[in-house]
């Protein structure tokens, strides 16, 4: 059943929001290289994060589906279907964000796997906020709100999370290391919220009503 | 649960007990226990009365709270139950959505996939049958954006068809629909009750008269009213009557056609009765509980 649902779930892919974001968080990137004069490495970080938030902007749609109510009681099982959306879109995230590390000139570019790590936490966490709101609420397309959340909450730890929490440092911040331990610990915290919600709401059991 | 007693469906497709769902302080279902057999049960209500969630839980879209449900003797308490349950079950929601790119065909067909018919050749034979039964063979290859609201209700009783359930849950499919549309659609559940359980839920008390062996009225969560369409009726008998002028003791009232007011509740002493209607005995039944009923 899943190799036959690939093709109409591919098709059902909020493919416009994804591709934006695709294009501008691509764009965001480029920015070190359209500057004059040596690469800063703050500003290679800085382009980095923005795309990888623009990313997770554009996932918090990836679990939009204006016709779910008519697929909510289906045999096929619900961490089924999300599971295909997410490897469908998971290559070309990939790829989008190989391109964005790429984009950045290597002198500017901060240490790879720290920044892939903050990426994956942020997209995973727009992507289970998506997966909370679709099994809490009834909304479709609940993407729009998804993303300005996210933004909000980013702009919100960038500015106001205490020192010792912080998530933004640069890579010569004696918090570097620490801080990475707290984005694996959302990363962490976000993927197993992302599966928890994904999972078939449980009925009641009772043997045999009267 | 109901102040009547009918004898139930000699084999129920559907036996719920104690159903109870909140949502935040709010008893959107509280101890609701029905039982449902072949052809088609209507479910009338006011706005908030707790058909939608009914109609949710039912279709194992949603879990409830307190209470259990075997369909076809499934229960959705197990997982394995729950996909039983899936199997022998179609579901037309409330406003249902489209992916409107989607052509009436592929999109009844992506519904068929996630059915489990997996057979590229039986499962399309399968589309063009449900298609075809819902009058949409001509227009199959357009997509649903083009199509107009009646059709697309019915692109979704086609979703809701394919498969061929045993047990067919339908949320206000006619609303929106123009009196054409209306009758059509009314053919098209009337031919889906036969040979199957349909449980139909709606504000229109005429498609209840027309299509339903049964019918169950829905208050503030709880089951009010369970029986034939008859006997609703006739909970308004010596209830409804005519007079030339507004009857301030009637708890509802409106000028008809010919100039004359039509009165449901208490009559006065020598009030000229007429004929109930299931609109009438569906009014009483509500007993005031709704403010969208109002004397014109």
């Amino acid at each position: 059943m899943t190799r036959a649902l690939v093709p109409p779930v591919w098709r059902a892919l909020p493919r416009r929001a994804l591709a934006a974001a695709a294009a501008v968080g691509l764009l965001l990137a480029g920015i070190p290289r359209m500057q004059s004069g040596p690469p800063d490495p703050l500003v290679g970080l800085y382009a980095l994060r923005a795309a990888a938030l623009v990313f997770a902007l554009g996932l918090a749609f990836l679990l939009d589906d204006p016709a779910r109510h008519i697929t909510a009681a289906v045999p096929a099982r619900r961490p089924v279907r999300v599971a295909l959306r997410v490897a469908l879109v998971a290559p070309w995230a990939a790829l989008c964000w190989t391109a964005a590390l790429l984009l950045v000139p290597e002198e500017a570019r901060p240490p790879v796997g720290a920044l892939t790590l903050e990426a994956a936490a942020t997209a995973v966490l727009a992507l289970a906020a998506a997966a909370l709101v679709v099994r809490r609420t009834q909304a479709t397309e609940p993407g729009a709100a998804i993303s300005t959340w996210l933004l909000a909450t980013g702009a919100t730890a960038f500015l106001l999370l205490p020192p010792h929490w912080t998530l933004f440092v640069t890579p010569t911040d004696p918090r570097w290391q620490s801080t990475h331990t707290h984005w694996a610990l959302l990363l962490t915290a976000a993927a197993t919220t992302t599966a928890l919600a994904t999972t078939e709401p449980r009925h009641p059991h009772t043997p045999t009503p009267h | 649960m109901s102040d009547l007693s009918p004898a139930p469906p000699s084999v129920p497709t559907v036996s719920a007990a104690g159903l109870t769902l909140r949502y935040g302080g709010t008893a959107a279902l509280d101890d609701v226990s029905v039982r449902l057999g072949e052809g088609v049960t209507g479910l009338l209500g006011p706005n908030g009365a707790g058909k939608t969630t009914l109609l949710r839980v039912l279709a194992t879209a949603v879990p409830p709270d307190k209470g259990a449900f075997t369909v076809l003797g499934h229960d959705p308490g197990t997982s394995a139950g729950r996909q039983e349950v899936r199997r022998a079950l179609g579901y037309l929601p409330q406003a249902p959505g489209f992916h409107p790119d989607f052509s009436a065909f592929e999109f009844v067909d992506y519904v068929a996939i996630l059915k489990e018919l997996t057979d590229r050749t039986a499962r399309h034979r399968e589309v063009r049958r449900v298609l075809d039964a819902v009058a949409l063979s001509d227009v199959r290859s357009k997509r649903i954006k083009k199509l107009s609201g009646g059709m697309r209700q019915r692109v979704a009783l086609a979703a809701a068809l394919v498969g061929d359930p045993g047990f067919l849950v339908l949320d206000e499919p006619t609303v929106g629909l123009d009196p054409e549309q209306r009758m059509r659609f009314r053919e098209l559940i009337a031919r889906a009750g036969e040979g199957r359980t349909v449980l139909l839920s709606t504000h229109q008390t005429e498609d209840v008269a027309m299509l339903c062996h049964r019918v169950i009225v829905m208050v503030r969560g709880r089951v009010r009213f369970e029986g034939t369409p008859a006997e609703l009726t006739a909970r308004a008998a010596g209830r409804v009557w005519s007079s030339t002028e507004r009857e301030p003791g009637a708890w509802a009232g409106w000028r008809t056609g010919t100039g004359s007011f039509r009165n449901v509740g208490e009559p006065p002493e020598g009030a000229e009765l007429v004929e109930p209607t299931l609109e009438d005995g569906y009014l009483l039944t509500l007993d005031g509980e709704s403010s969208e009923v109002t004397a014109a």
